[in-house]
Parts: C-alpha cells; sequence; structure tokens
C-alpha cells in the first residue's frame, strides 16, 4: 500500500481517503495547504489502485480487504488523533476502518458518499450506463478490456474539465492490462440488495455510525453530483445529526475534491482548526 | 448466437485466447443461473460462431457452489496467424454481452448497445484503416470501358463491373490480378448471361484494409458470399482462377444453392497436402517481398501473352504503393500448405460437401502453368459431372490474358452444350 505523507511528524494525522476510479492523485490540492497549516497530510492510494499493488483477484479487492489494509495502515504508522477525510469509496472504507480504532479517531470530512444501504442514487441504480457497464462479462468487457471507466471516468465525471495531462495522470496507473481490476470489483461491491457482496459490511458501518457521536464531523457536498446526489448528505445528516454542513459547493460534482480542491481544502483546515484536540 | 459443436480435428489446428475473464460470475447470482439454464450446464465450454464467421467459447467453471461461478470467453483462431481485426472481435463480444443481457433478468438487451455507443467502442473498420484507390488511378484502361458499380459488405465497397444480362456468370480473379485479367472474355460470355466480375477486398477497384490481419480464406469468403447475398444472384455459372477459385469452390461449398455451373482454371482448393516446388518457391519469394510490381510479374509469368504498356500498368493500377498490396503480399501465405493449418480443415469439410454436388463442371488448364498443375486432376477426382478436359496449349497460370479469346469461346461453348443442374437452380431461401 502506497502512500503520501506530507507535513511535520508530529502534525495531527489527516487520511485523504479517494475512491473509484481515482487515487492519492484526487487530493493534490489538499496537501500542500494541510502541511502548511500544520498538518500531517497522508494519500493512501487503496490497494488495486495508484501505486499500491494491483492484485488480480476479485477476493482481494472487497469492502472488508479495503478496511483491513487501511486499519493495517493506522497500526503501522501508530496514528493517533487522525481525521478521516473520505470520498466515494473513501468514506464507507474510511470510516469502517475508524470504526475499528475508533479510540484513536479525532475527526471525519465526508464529501459525495454513503455509508448505508437502502437509498441508491438513480445513476446507480440505473441500468444505462452503470449496471450494464459492471455486469458478468459485459464488466469485463466494458471496464477491462476497454477500460471505460478507469481511462474516461474522472474526465467524464469532473465538472470543471481535466486537462490532458492530468487525465493521464489518473489513468496510467490503470493503462497495463489487467491492473484495473479494482474499477470493476468496486461498483460490484456497490450494496444494490440484500445477499450483494459488500451489503452486509456496509450494514455493519450503518450500525455503528452512533458510536461516533463524540467525533466531530463535517459533511461537504457537491449537489450537482449525479452519484452522490443532495439525498445522501440529507441521509448522512439522518444518520449522524451531530455533523456539521452540508456544506455546499457549486460548479463540482463528483470530484468535489479535484474540481474545487483549494476552497475544500481551506474548509477542511478551517475545521480542523475549530476542533483541534477536541477529544483527546 | 450460432451455436456449434466443434470437432476434435478443427480444434487441434486452433489457439484459444481469453478475452474476458470472469472470476466471480455469480456476483449477480440470477445472471449465472440464467447462463447454466441456457447452457444446460455449470461447467463445460459452449461453442458458437459470430456473425464474422469466428469461433468463440464461454467455459463455465463450477468452484463447488453448485452454480457457475467463473466463466471465461475465448476466442479461437488460426494457429498461424495473429487474431482478426481488433473490431470484428468487439463487435462479436457485444453480441456475446447482448445474448447475455437477452438471458437474464437484471439486464437489458438494448443496454449493451447504448452503453457502448456511450463508450464509443469502435465496431467497424477505424479511420484510416482501410484504402481505396483513387478513381483516377483507373482512367483510361485499355480493352476495359466498363463502368464501375459497387455493393458494401462489412463496412467495406466492393468493386465490380457488369456486363450483358440474363443468368449471372461470375467471374472470379485471384492473385495478384484484379476484374481487369478478364477484359478478353466479358465480352463474349455476357452474350451467354450476366457478366459480373468483382474485385476481391484488397484488390482492384475495391476497399483496401491496410492490416494484414484483415485477411484470411474465412474474411474472404464471408466477403464474396456477402456481395452474392446483396446482388441476391442465383443460377450462377462461376468462372474462376487461382484464388478466384479457391474461394470460389469455398462459396460454391457453402451456399450450392445459388450455382448452376461450375469452369475452373488453373486453380484448386487445397486440403493441406504438401504443394508443389513452384508454388513454395512463389510463397517464399512473396512473404520476403515488401512490394510487388505486378505488371512487370504478369509480364514474367504470361506463357503466350503479351502486355503493352498501358496493360502493364492496368495491373499495378490498383496499387499506387506498397501499402495497398496488403492483401497481395498476405495471399501467397493463406494457402494451406500444412493438414493442421485451419484452412486446410475448412477446405476438407468445403471437399466433401463438393463431393455430393452434381453441377456440370469444366476444368480448363494452361499447358504451361505450373502453380497450380495438381489441382486439375484434384477437382476432377471431387466431381462427378466433369466435361472432358480442356487444355490449351501455350497458355500459363494467366490463362485469360495468354488465350483469353480462346477460352472464352470454349466456355460459351461448353454452356450452350451444358443445362445448368436443375437441382442446383432452386432459388435460395433468404
Amino acid at each position: 500500500m502506497a502512500f503520501i505523507d506530507e507535513g511535520p511528524r508530529e502534525g495531527r494525522p489527516v487520511l485523504l481517503l479517494s475512491g473509484n476510479p481515482t487515487w492519492g492523485y484526487l487530493y493534490r490540492d489538499f496537501i500542500g495547504p494541510l502541511a502548511s497549516a500544520g498538518y500531517r497530510a497522508i494519500a493512501p492510494d487503496w490497494v488495486g489502485t495508484g501505486y499500491s499493488d494491483h492484485p488480480r483477484v476479485d477476493a482481494a479487492l472487497t469492502l472488508a480487504h479495503h478496511v483491513a489494509d487501511l486499519v493495517s495502515l493506522l497500526d503501522q504508522l501508530d496514528l493517533r488523533d487522525f481525521v478521516v477525510v473520505g470520498q466515494d469509496w473513501g468514506g464507507p472504507q474510511g470510516v469502517g476502518a475508524a470504526l475499528q480504532r475508533v479510540e484513536r479517531l479525532g475527526a471525519i470530512v465526508l464529501m459525495n458518499t454513503w455509508l448505508f444501504t437502502g437509498l441508491l442514487s438513480r445513476f446507480h441504480l440505473s441500468p444505462r450506463p452503470w449496471t450494464t457497464w459492471h455486469a458478468p462479462l459485459a464488466g469485463q468487457f466494458f471496464m477491462k478490456r476497454h477500460k471505460v471507466l478507469s481511462h474516461h471516468g474522472p474526465s467524464a465525471l469532473s465538472r470543471r474539465g481535466l486537462s490532458e495531462e492530468e487525465a493521464r495522470a489518473y489513468h496510467h496507473v490503470f493503462d497495463e492490462p489487467d491492473s484495473d481490476h479494482v474499477v470493476l470489483t468496486w461498483p460490484r461491491t456497490i450494496p444494490m440488495r440484500e445477499g450483494d457482496r459488500g451489503w452486509g459490511d456496509m450494514q455493519a458501518i450503518e450500525r455503528r455510525l452512533a458510536e461516533l457521536e463524540a467525533v466531530p464531523t463535517l459533511l461537504l457536498w457537491a449537489p450537482e453530483d449525479v452519484v452522490f446526489p443532495i439525498e445522501h448528505a440529507n441521509r448522512l445528516k439522518e444518520l449522524m445529526p451531530w455533523a456539521e454542513g452540508p456544506i455546499l459547493f457549486d460548479n463540482a460534482a463528483h470530484f468535489l475534491p479535484d474540481d474545487r480542491g483549494p476552497e475544500v481544502a481551506r474548509a477542511v483546515v478551517e475545521f480542523l482548526d475549530r476542533h483541534r484536540g477536541d477529544r483527546s | 448466437m450460432r451455436f456449434v459443436t466443434p470437432c476434435e480435428e478443427e480444434l487441434s489446428c486452433l489457439r484459444g485466447d481469453p478475452l474476458l475473464v470472469e472470476q466471480e460470475l455469480d456476483v449477480r447470482p440470477e445472471v449465472a443461473e440464467a447462463v447454466e439454464k441456457a447452457a444446460g450446464f455449470r461447467a463445460g465450454r459452449l461453442w458458437w460462431r459470430s456473425e464474422h464467421d469466428h469461433l468463440y467459447a464461454l467455459e463455465l467453471g463450477d468452484l463447488g457452489r453448485g452454480r457457475p461461478s467463473t466463466a471465461t470467453l475465448y476466442g479461437f483462431w488460426d494457429r498461424f496467424e495473429p487474431r482478426p481485426p481488433e473490431h470484428e472481435i468487439d463487435a462479436d463480444l457485444l453480441a456475446a454481452c447482448e445474448w447475455i443481457a437477452g438471458l437474464s433478468p437484471s439486464m437489458n438487451v438494448s443496454d449493451i448497445a447504448r452503453v457502448a455507443e456511450h463508450a464509443r467502442i469502435p465496431t467497424g473498420w477505424g479511420e484510416g484503416s482501410v484504402l481505396r484507390t483513387p478513381e483516377e488511378r483507373f482512367a483510361n484502361l485499355p480493352g476495359f470501358p466498363y463502368a464501375a458499380r459497387s455493393v458494401e459488405v462489412e463496412g467495406l465497397r466492393i468493386a465490380y463491373v457488369e456486363h450483358g444480362a440474363g443468368a449471372p456468370i461470375l467471374m472470379l480473379h485471384g492473385e495478384p490480378t484484379w476484374g481487369y485479367l478478364y477484359r478478353h472474355m466479358i465480352g463474349p460470355l455476357a452474350r451467354l448471361g450476366r457478366a459480373l466480375v468483382p474485385d476481391l477486398v484488397g484488390f482492384g477497384r475495391s476497399d483496401k484494409p491496410a492490416a494484414a490481419n484483415a485477411y484470411s480464406i474465412r474474411s474472404h469468403v464471408r466477403w464474396l458470399g456477402g456481395f452474392i447475398r446483396k446482388l441476391d444472384l442465383g443460377d450462377i455459372t462461376l468462372v474462376c482462377q487461382d484464388w478466384g477459385g479457391s474461394l470460389g469452390l469455398r462459396l460454391l461449398a457453402e451456399m450450392p444453392e445459388r450455382f448452376g455451373r461450375l469452369v475452373a482454371m488453373n486453380t484448386g482448393i487445397s486440403d493441406g497436402r504438401a504443394r508443389g516446388e513452384a508454388f513454395l518457391r512463389w510463397r517464399r519469394f512473396s512473404q520476403r517481398a515488401r512490394s510487388l510490381d505486378v505488371g512487370r510479374l504478369m509480364r514474367r509469368t504470361l506463357a503466350a501473352g503479351r502486355l503493352s504498356d498501358e496493360e502493364a500498368a492496368a495491373y499495378n493500377a490498383p496499387f499506387p504503393s506498397s501499402e495497398y498490396q496488403t492483401a497481395a503480399l498476405v495471399f501467397p501465405r493463406l494457402v494451406p500448405i500444412r493438414s493442421d493449418h485451419p484452412g486446410a480443415y475448412d477446405n476438407r469439410v468445403a471437399i466433401e460437401r463438393l463431393r455430393a454436388l452434381d453441377l456440370p463442371v469444366l476444368l480448363i488448364w494452361g499447358a504451361e502453368d505450373a502453380i497450380t498443375r495438381s489441382g486439375e486432376a484434384h477437382l476432377r477426382s471431387i466431381f462427378r459431372n466433369v466435361a472432358p478436359p480442356v487444355s490449351i496449349a501455350g497458355a500459363g497460370h494467366f490463362i485469360q490474358e495468354d488465350a483469353g479469346e480462346e477460352v472464352a469461346a470454349r466456355v460459351a461453348d461448353w454452356m450452350k452444350a451444358t443445362p445448368r443442374s436443375p437441382r442446383a437452380t432452386a432459388r435460395p431461401d433468404l
């Protein structure tokens, strides 16, 4: 598992957690501001993405595995009073890991993500393109043979429009044949119905959210996102009524940390500064 | 989906290429169950031929879960050739995905094509992948006043000329020529029927895919079959030479109901037996060559015929540069010279079908032709209803050029004396 680790060693660790089909590069606008504000910015690449190993085995890329990988990172770096910042899969995987080290968790920032079953956007329910993109065999055709999501997802969903270099930076880690397994296993882990892979793990996270009541939580949201529209922020707010926000960002879509990087980073720093040492 | 059961003999000539590897087919259990129901098993291979005539298999595996859990989709290709163009594979895989979507209660067939469109997955010839010889190269061809017509098959323009009316007389040229080769025969034969002379894909005025893997015996047969179906030809008298015969005989085996008579000249259908030294020399030469001067090659090969400079230029007209010659450079390599060549297997199947036909056959051979000398006896052994042999003295491999008028006269005499096989004249059922 590869990670970026910038800023003062003794600074409060802020874990910047990306989702499908991105990697640590998503948070490039966050590292500098966090580090200069005295925080230790850590951006791990989930196993299967970025500069981490890319196993070619479906079973190594489940929600439970990703959570276990992050727990291991928390332990190996011996991170204390850490902050989870998560977008997309960074939400459930980050919070899922934090729940296993809840005594060391300092704060949570969630952006366009979800931590529950039972509410899915039209995007995720729609056969076109989403469920068709990752259907059995069709998924192998679209996602792996043609790399539709890994190579075109970020630029297609970007609100601001990526430069060619930025688009290439996102997908170059998936250029090798068969290196993009996670791009297919992630959609297949989205729990749509009981019995789906990820259903039980997601429900376990949802059930335990109440344990986080003392943890300062912030919701930052791009309401224009079709993947996790504002209803998902509202649902999170119901489940975590202590959360601040959602602070809404226009001119942004699914990849909020990319679309409005500097502004969102500033909001995170401001929030963390206000809650310095709340739980220590 | 055209499901088939390939035989061991064919499979032993092919290599399997995993195209889609599904580790967890039962990530959507209803799909796994639907596939199992359609296949009739939860572990095994389901085979089909695509619209491009490629062979595919879906291999299901049960990892002890009581249903198909893994699925690997293989393409099976000629062991001695590169795999076919990717857009053909993409189109075939999309068709397979649509089949699965149609089985599954949780998927819509129409979504596959729409998602593919959304993702801009090309299922046709890409920009720049097909060359077309500029029209002006064909201006003022000596002795060839016929207007070019064309039909489109699989996105490729197949050019042909047409003269006369009545039952079609289909003349197929071979390597490395084009319809121009038949110019001495079109006029005389057009008095007996509708003379039709197409250019093979990659030759003459037809479109020319630039990549070598576009060309195989199967693809040529498919394209010519498309030509015949597009023009809805029936009651055909097939006149063919060289590759025109090797391909034409495959067409005859595939759609015998459309053919009434056969005139084969200096040609053959290889079952994979060793070839004569003259052919192997030509094969070696052609596979080393980066380009062919067809006019010069014709002049060197002709036994009696003499080409004017303009006529020699007409043979080079289709090829402004060697880029345009892929089909011509590939052809010699496609002749099956080993029995484990898939083309040899396909030809053996075709030969068995040809044995069952009783259509009238005329074999005309150039006495000086070294390249296809053995073909005459072979074809004589295949067909039942063969006219007495016609050997043209002083004619070589390009018999239409060496002795076109004489050959046309012999064909015309035979046609007048030979009614088309009544059994084979039934209109095809489209």
